[in-house]
C-alpha cells in the first residue's frame, strides 16, 4: 500500500461549483510528486485538504494507513511551505525554525541542535539571530523550508514555493530542495504550475485541469508521451496541425490512414523539436518519414536553439533547430522542406484522450 | 468555522450595541425634527427652518464658512506638502511635527489664542494701537476661515505628502520626455494622481469645519452656523426648543453625508496603484526660491502651530485673577490643583474608560469584519461609517433626547459622556483592526498550524503579537480625540461631570484666560504625550494620525 492515498476526492465549493472530482492518487515514501496545472485546476484544493485546511466533500485521505479525515491540520504532522513564504515577521530566523519544536516538547538541547543544522542545510546559518522582515524573497523561503523540515514531519506540502522568486534563483533553489529532499528521504507534495519546474524536480507529475486528474506519470512519460490533448498542449509547446488535404497524404506515408480513419474527429499534432529540417535531417534515420514545406515567417535565434516559424499547409507551424551556429540563417520567404516521423505525431480523438497508433509498421511498406 | 458560537455573538453584540448606541438615538433625532410641541406629526420644523431668515443665514454661513476654511486647507496643506516632499527643506522634521501639533490640539484652542493675539484687548492690536495703527479684531467670520484654515491644513497636508511621495517618478519623467513644460506636467500628471488623497484630505477638513462647535460659538460674536444654532435652541434658559435643535441635527447630518456621498462620486473611477520603483526625490532649490518656500513652510508650520505656543506661554504668565500681569508664575496650574483637580480626574477617567471599551470592542468588531466576510458583516462594517458624519452636537442632542426618559435613564451620568465619545471613535478602531489584520496573509496562522499549533494558540501566538503595536497606537490617537472632545461633552455635561474642554470654554467665555491656558496646556501635553505613544508602536507614520 503507498504512503499516502487520496480516494475519490470531491470538493464543492457552494451548491455547484467542483473544486476536485473524484481525484485519487498515492504517493510512495521518499517520493517527490508534483501536482501541476493551470490557476483554478484544484491542485492548491488538494494539497490544502491534505494538509487540513479545506474538509473534502467525499473520499478519504490516509498517511502511512492512518485516516486523516478527522484529525484537525495541527495534529497532522504534516510540515508546509508556503508560496508568500508565511515567515513570522516578529520571530528572529532561529526561532521561526524552532517555532515548530515547542509544541512537539523537544527539550532544549535538541532544539539548539536541530535548528542550525537545519539552518546549515539551507545556507542560512550566518542569518540566525536577524529577523526576517528585510530579507530577500529566497531567503524567507529558505527560513520556510528549514521550518517545515526540522519537525521531520511525515509528509511535507509545497504550495508553489518558488513562484514568486526571479528566474535564477527559482532555478538555484529549485535544485537546493530537491536535494535536500532526496537527502532526508520526505515523501513531498509539490504544487506548481511552471511545467519546466515541474520536469525538473518531480519523480512523478500528477497533471490536473478542472478539479481531475489528466494524468499521472514521470517527467519522461508526461512530455514524452501525453495521453491527453491537454497534457500535450499544457507541458511544453504543441503544433496542432490544421486538416486538410497535406494531412491525409501525410498521415498516409506514415501509415496512419486507417488508425485516422476509425478514430472520430482525431487531431494530430506535433512537438516543435520532434520537427527536423530536411536540409540538416540524417539520411535514412529509419521508420517512416513524412515531408513537408513551408515558407519561414520569422526566424528567431536564441543562442542554443533557433524558432522557425513557418507558413504551411497545417497552419502555421512551429520548428526548433538545436544548435544554430552551424545551420545557416533562414529569411523570411524562404521555403524550406521539413521532415518528420511517425513517434513525432500525436493523435487525439474528439474527447481530447490519446489514439494509440500501434507499432510503427516495418520499413519498406510504404 | 473555528468557534462559531463566539463570533455569532460578537456580531449579535455589535448589532445591539450599534442598535442602542447609534440607531435608536439617531432615529429619535429624526422622529423628533417631525413632530411638533403637542406631539403630533409636523413638517413645520422643516418649514419654519426654512422660512426663518435667522436659520437660512446659519446655513448659509454654515457653508460659507465650510467651504472658506476647506480652501484655506486646501492651499495651506497642499504648498506645505508639495514643498516638503518635493523640496530639501531644512528642519523639515520640525515642520512636520508643527503640522502635528496642529492637528492634535483642540480646535477650541485655536479661537482661544487667536482672541489672546488679535481679540478686542488683544496683546498684537494693542501693540500695534501704540503705533497707531488700528486693525480689526479677529471676531466674524474671517477669524473662523483662519482658525479653521490653520487647524484643518494638516489632514490636507499629511494625506497629499503620503500621495506625493507615491507618485512614480517615472511618470513625471516620460510627461517631460514627451514635451510637457513643469507647469503642464504638474496639472497634468501629478495633479489627477495626487487628486484622490488632495480631496480625502479636503473632505475631512470640510466635514470637520461643518460640524465644529467651539470656534464659531468663541470668535463668531453674532456670526452663527448650524452647529451653534443647534446648542443654543438647545440649551437656552428661555425660548429653547428642542425639537428645532432636532431638526437642525437631522440636515446637520444630512449635509455631511451629502458631501461624503459627493466625493465618493467623483473619486470612483480614481484609484491609481503604481509602482514605486523610482522613488520621488527632493530637489534643492537655490536663492529666492529655496528662501520662498522655507518662509512658506515655516510660516504655514508656526501659524498652524501657535496655538499650541500662545497657550503654553500665557499658561505660565502672571495673572491677577482673570487679568495677565507682566512676568511669569505657575499661579494657573496652582488654580488648576487647588480648584479643578476634578475636572482633570473627570477627563483622565472618561477618555481611559472610553479607550478601554473602544479597544475591546473594536478589535474583537475589527476581527469579525476581516475575517468572516459575509453580507452581515459588511453591513455592519457599512453601518460603522455612520458616525464619521456625526457631528458631536447632533451625538449629544440625540443622546440626551433618548436617554433622558424611558428604559435607560443615563442622563447626567459619566457613562452618557464615556459612551457618546465611545460610538464617535469606534469606527476608526474597527478600520484599524480589520486593514491590520488584512494585511497578515491567512498563511502565516496556517503555517503555525501545521507546525502544530491549535488554530487558537495560531492567532494568540502569531496575529496577536503583529496586530498589538498597532491596536496601541489605535488606542492612544482615540484616547486624543477622546481627551479633546467638546461639542457632545457640552451638550451632556453636569456640574459633577465636567471635563477638561467643557471647562476651557467656559473660562474663556467667562474672560479667564490664564487658567484656560493652564488647562488647554495640560491637554496638550497629554496628547503630545499618546502621540509620543504612538509613534513608538508604530513608526513615525504621521498619517495614521488621521
Amino acid at each position: 500500500m503507498a504512503y499516502l492515498t487520496v480516494r475519490n476526492a470531491t470538493k464543492l465549493f457552494g451548491e455547484s461549483v467542483y473544486a476536485l472530482r473524484d481525484v485519487s492518487i498515492s504517493v510512495e515514501s521518499g517520493e517527490f510528486f508534483t501536482l501541476l496545472g493551470p490557476s483554478g485546476c484544484g491542485k492548491t484544493t488538494l494539497l490544502r485538504s491534505i494538509a487540513g485546511f479545506h474538509d473534502l466533500t467525499s473520499g478519504d485521505i490516509s498517511v502511512n494507513g492512518s485516516d486523516l479525515g478527522r484529525i484537525p491540520p495541527h495534529k497532522r504532522d504534516i510540515g508546509m511551505v508556503f508560496q508568500d513564504y508565511a515567515v513570522f515577521p516578529h520571530l528572529s530566523v532561529f526561532d521561526n525554525v524552532a517555532f515548530g519544536l515547542k509544541p512537539r516538547k523537544v527539550p532544549a538541547h535538541e532544539i539548539k541542535k536541530r535548528v542550525p543544522e537545519a539552518l546549515e542545510s539551507v545556507h542560512l546559518t550566518a542569518l540566525a539571530k536577524r529577523l526576517p522582515a528585510a530579507m530577500s524573497g529566497g531567503q524567507q523561503q529558505r527560513i520556510g523550508l528549514a521550518r517545515a523540515m526540522v519537525i521531520n514531519p511525515q509528509l511535507l506540502l509545497m504550495d508553489e514555493p518558488l513562484s514568486n522568486l526571479d528566474a535564477k534563483l527559482r532555478i538555484e533553489l529549485r535544485e537546493e530542495i530537491r536535494d535536500i529532499q532526496r537527502k532526508v528521504g520526505i515523501a513531498t507534495i509539490y504544487v506548481t504550475h511552471d511545467q519546466e519546474e515541474a520536469l525538473a524536480i518531480s519523480d512523478r507529475i500528477c497533471v490536473m485541469s478542472e478539479g481531475h486528474v489528466e494524468q499521472i506519470g514521470t517527467p519522461e512519460e508526461i512530455y514524452g508521451d501525453p495521453q491527453t490533448r491537454f497534457v500535450a498542449n499544457f507541458v511544453g509547446t504543441i503544433n496542432q496541425l490544421k486538416r486538410c488535404p497535406k494531412l491525409e497524404e501525410v498521415l498516409g506515408m506514415l501509415g496512419l490512414s486507417e488508425v485516422d480513419a476509425s478514430a472520430k474527429n482525431a487531431s494530430w499534432s506535433v512537438r516543435p523539436e520532434a520537427l527536423v529540417l530536411s536540409e540538416l535531417a540524417q539520411p535514412a534515420s529509419g521508420g517512416a518519414v513524412a515531408e513537408f514545406s513551408g515558407t519561414v515567417q520569422k526566424y528567431t535565434y536564441l543562442g542554443r536553439e533557433a524558432h522557425l516559424f513557418l507558413n504551411t499547409a497545417f497552419g502555421e507551424i512551429v520548428v526548433h533547430v538545436a544548435n544554430p551556429a552551424r545551420a545557416r540563417k533562414h529569411d523570411q520567404g524562404e521555403t524550406v522542406s521539413v521532415r518528420l516521423n511517425r513517434q513525432a505525431l500525436f493523435g487525439f480523438d474528439a474527447d481530447g484522450a490519446r489514439i494509440t497508433t500501434g507499432k510503427a509498421p516495418r520499413e519498406g511498406t510504404i | 468555522m473555528r468557534l462559531p458560537g463566539f463570533w455569532t455573538l460578537v456580531l449579535v453584540f455589535a448589532w445591539t450595541l450599534l442598535f442602542i448606541l447609534l440607531f435608536v438615538p439617531l432615529g429619535t433625532v429624526l422622529i423628533a425634527s417631525f413632530i411638533d410641541k403637542v406631539g403630533e406629526p409636523t413638517l413645520n420644523n422643516y418649514i419654519t427652518f426654512i422660512e426663518s431668515a435667522r436659520l437660512r443665514r446659519a446655513f448659509v454661513n454654515t457653508l460659507v464658512v465650510g467651504f472658506a476654511g476647506l480652501g484655506g486647507a486646501l492651499v495651506l496643506g497642499t504648498i506645505m506638502a508639495f514643498c516638503l516632499t518635493r523640496f530639501q527643506i531644512a528642519g523639515s522634521r520640525f515642520v512636520s511635527m508643527l503640522a502635528i501639533l496642529a492637528l492634535v490640539s483642540p480646535p477650541f484652542i485655536g479661537a482661544y489664542s487667536w482672541i489672546v493675539l488679535f481679540g478686542a484687548g488683544g496683546v498684537f492690536r494693542t501693540f500695534l494701537r501704540e503705533f497707531g495703527i488700528n486693525m480689526p479684531t479677529i471676531y466674524g467670520v474671517s477669524g473662523i476661515v483662519i482658525v479653521f484654515s490653520l487647524k484643518f491644513y494638516p489632514f490636507v497636508y499629511l494625506l497629499v505628502s503620503g500621495a506625493l511621495s507615491n507618485v512614480n517618478r517615472s511618470l513625471e519623467e516620460a510627461a517631460e520626455g514627451l514635451g510637457l513644460t513643469p507647469w503642464q506636467r504638474t496639472m497634468k500628471i501629478t495633479f489627477p494622481l495626487v487628486l484622490p488623497a488632495l480631496s480625502a484630505g479636503g473632505l475631512l477638513a470640510l466635514i470637520q469645519a461643518i460640524a465644529d462647535f467651539g470656534t464659531p460659538r468663541l470668535l463668531g460674536r453674532g456670526f452663527n452656523v448650524l452647529a451653534t444654532e443647534a446648542f443654543t435652541l438647545y440649551s437656552a434658559e428661555v425660548g429653547s426648543n428642542p425639537s428645532m435643535a432636532t431638526t437642525i441635527s437631522v440636515i446637520l447630518v444630512l449635509l455631511s453625508m451629502f458631501f461624503v456621498l459627493v466625493q465618493r462620486f467623483f473619486l470612483r473611477r480614481n484609484v491609481y496603484h503604481g509602482n514605486l520603483i523610482n522613488k520621488p526625490i527632493k530637489i534643492r532649490l537655490k536663492g529666492w526660491k529655496n528662501l520662498a518656500a522655507h518662509l512658506a513652510v515655516y510660516a504655514i508650520g508656526l501659524a498652524g502651530a501657535t496655538p499650541v505656543i500662545i497657550s503654553i506661554i500665557f499658561s505660565l504668565r502672571r495673572t491677577s485673577g482673570p487679568v495677565f500681569q507682566s512676568g511669569f508664575a505657575l499661579q494657573s496650574y496652582e488654580r488648576i490643583i487647588f480648584g479643578l483637580g476634578d475636572v482633570v480626574r473627570n477627563s483622565l477617567t472618561f477618555s481611559a474608560s472610553s479607550v478601554i471599551l473602544i479597544v475591546i470592542i473594536g478589535t474583537l468588531i475589527g476581527a469579525l469584519v476581516a475575517r468572516k466576510t459575509t453580507l452581515n458583516t459588511s453591513l455592519l462594517d457599512g453601518a460603522l461609517m455612520i458616525p464619521f458624519v456625526m457631528p458631536g452636537i447632533v451625538i449629544g442632542i440625540a443622546y440626551i433626547t433618548v436617554f433622558n426618559t424611558g428604559p435607560l435613564v443615563l442622563t447626567g451620568t459619566a457613562l452618557i459622556i464615556i459612551l457618546s465619545i465611545f460610538i464617535r471613535r469606534l469606527p476608526y478602531t474597527v478600520r484599524t483592526t480589520s486593514s491590520a489584520l488584512r494585511q497578515i496573509a491567512p498563511s502565516m496562522e496556517e503555517a503555525a498550524i501545521s507546525l502544530g499549533y491549535s488554530p487558537f494558540q495560531a492567532f494568540a501566538k502569531i496575529t496577536v503579537p503583529l496586530i498589538v503595536p498597532g491596536i496601541i497606537a489605535g488606542a492612544m490617537l482615540s484616547f486624543i480625540t477622546a481627551i479633546n472632545e467638546l461639542s457632545s461633552s457640552l451638550v451632556l455635561y453636569v456640574g459633577s461631570t465636567m471635563t477638561i474642554p467643557v471647562r476651557i470654554y467656559l473660562l474663556i467665555l467667562d474672560g479667564d484666560l490664564g487658567t484656560a491656558a493652564a488647562l488647554s496646556s495640560i491637554l496638550l501635553i497629554l496628547s503630545g504625550a499618546a502621540v509620543y505613544i504612538a509613534f513608538r508602536f508604530l513608526g513615525r507614520n504621521e498619517q495614521a494620525l488621521l
